[in-house]
């Protein structure tokens, strides 16, 4: 393992390199402090992952500190040049499975890849834990108009078309179990883009096939409209908890 | 299309005729009258399969959708709840389910969606493509206590009046009629199942079900018996 952190970090320099046109577009949403601080983490978080362990809590803090320059304050999502998505209440499992999507290209994401890259499993577990346990109100910003249509189609799908129940999987509260992701109080522009997108951006890597391929003919089956109204339900969704009870 | 001695009839009165048969379902408890019901409708329903009501398109695009919650060949699938696998499954057993959905014998607004929109002739196309499918076991069940769950399951638990699993659900547990092939069903699924079986089964009292028969047995097994069978169970191929 020591080994192959010590090549990832290699790589991680080549490829920070490599991404540096990502600052452009931090520097749209005005966030050169947050690109500044993220290569002070890299080179921080370098060190801590060949031991495989967060050496402080001050550690963490910083990485903490170093997401929400672009998740927001409380991870409850933030506007930038793309909509970033909330990470507050997610399911750890989800998010450290995205994580590790983003490292074996499954999804393709220069940012992500070289960010996800630095972190050693200690400081995922610690992160997960962290951004599981927040619970802010949702970010807001979506059509009203929209929500009781979404409402719906996210409570009992439309049988008659073949569109499943979103609740199904992501339970009546979208609070999300294991790998399934929490969509309550997600930024109702990007879950139209993750929508609209599916396949271009999940498993996108044929060698490793993953659960985003459950989703792809939900997404398919989804027209623009039904996408919009969904998107704003979920967005307005406050969980009354941060973690699901998944057994039913 | 449709049946020629149907041709003529109005629209209201097929819907009618097709309301008709699926009351075949509302028979009270036991076997014995559900299964000459089912077999009546069975009849009635084999001459609009024959007659493709349903496009092969329509059942593939329609089993597609199924098996996003159900999981792919219907093996079954962890969402949020433990979504059973259907896979191998006898298809008058997933008829009497779909209509217990509907009849609100079974509570689950996501299924009695799905199970509303449903066409008889749909209906037994998706049911028989679940009977063939025979995808492995998801697995992931604790693997402690199998030996347990099967001799419970062979042999039943005579001193607290368990019977055997295995003299309805068959000796290698894959199901007959309305009873439900249980090899490779998900651990939680029966786990659940069979620790709330009031809760879930036999809901609505103006239509009595098979679902009785269970009743007493569930009530019988205490939870390690049921975790037990569960783990086995879900082993099974």
């Amino acid at each position: 393992m020591r080994s192959l952190y010590s090549l990832q970090t290699d790589r991680t320099t080549r490829r920070a390199r490599f991404a540096f046109p990502a600052g452009r577009v931090l520097k749209k949403a005005g966030l050169q402090v947050g690109l500044t601080a993220g290569i002070l983490a890299f080179v921080l978080a370098g060190a801590v992952s060949a031991q495989h362990r967060i050496t402080g809590s001050g550690d963490l803090q910083a990485k903490i500190s170093y997401c929400k320059d672009c998740h927001g304050v409380s991870a409850q999502g933030f506007n930038g040049y793309y909509p970033i998505p909330r990470l507050a209440g997610q399911q750890p499992e989800y998010i450290e499975n995205q994580l590790r999507a983003f490292t074996e290209h499954r999804r393709t994401n220069n940012i992500m890849f070289n960010v996800a890259h630095s972190l050693s499993p200690a400081m995922i577990n610690a992160l997960t834990a962290h951004f599981a346990s927040l619970n802010p109100p949702p970010i807001g910003g979506a059509p009203r108009q929209l929500v009781a249509t979404g409402r719906k189609i996210f409570e009992d799908g439309m049988p008659e078309v073949n569109i499943a129940a979103c609740a199904a999987c992501h339970g009546p509260e979208a609070t999300g179990s294991g790998q399934i992701p929490r969509l309550a109080g997600q930024l109702y522009p990007y879950m139209i883009k993750t929508l609209s997108n599916w396949d271009k951006e999940r498993g996108r890597n044929p060698t490793v096939p993953d659960a985003a391929a459950i989703m792809s003919p939900v997404a398919h089956s989804l027209n623009k409209s039904q996408i919009e109204a969904v998107a704003a339900f979920v967005s307005t969704l406050r969980s009354s908890r941060a973690t699901p009870n998944t057994v039913q | 299309m449709r049946d020629p001695d149907l041709i003529g009839e109005r629209p209201m009165n097929f819907r009618r005729q097709q309301r008709r048969r699926r009351s075949a379902f509302e028979s009270p408890a036991g076997a014995a009258l559900i299964l000459p019901a089912a077999v009546l409708a069975l009849s009635f329903c084999s001459p609009a399969t024959a007659q493709g009501n349903v496009s092969k398109a329509e059942a593939d695009a329609k089993l597609r959708y199924c098996e996003v919650c159900h999981g792919a060949s219907a093996q079954g699938f962890h969402g949020y709840y433990p979504i059973p696998r259907l896979a191998g499954q006898p298809t008058e057993y997933l008829k009497n389910q779909l209509q217990a959905f509907v009849e609100r014998r079974r509570t689950s607004n996501i299924m009695f969606n799905v199970g509303h929109v449903l066409s008889p002739a749909m209906i037994d196309a998706l049911t028989t493509d679940f009977n063939q499918l025979n995808p492995k076991p998801l697995g992931g069940a604790p693997k402690g206590n199998i030996d347990e769950g099967k001799k419970i399951f062979e042999n039943g638990i005579a001193e607290s009046n368990v019977p055997a699993c295995a003299s309805c659900h068959g000796p290698e547990a894959k199901g007959n009629g309305p009873f439900p092939r249980l090899a490779g069903q998900l651990y939680d699924y029966i786990t659940n199942k069979l620790t709330n079986w009031e809760k879930e089964r036999g809901q609505n009292p103006a239509q009595p079900d098979i679902s009785a028969v269970m009743q007493p047995i569930a009530h019988s097994l205490t939870q390690p018996q049921i975790k037990a069978v569960a783990a086995y169970l879900s082993y099974l191929e």
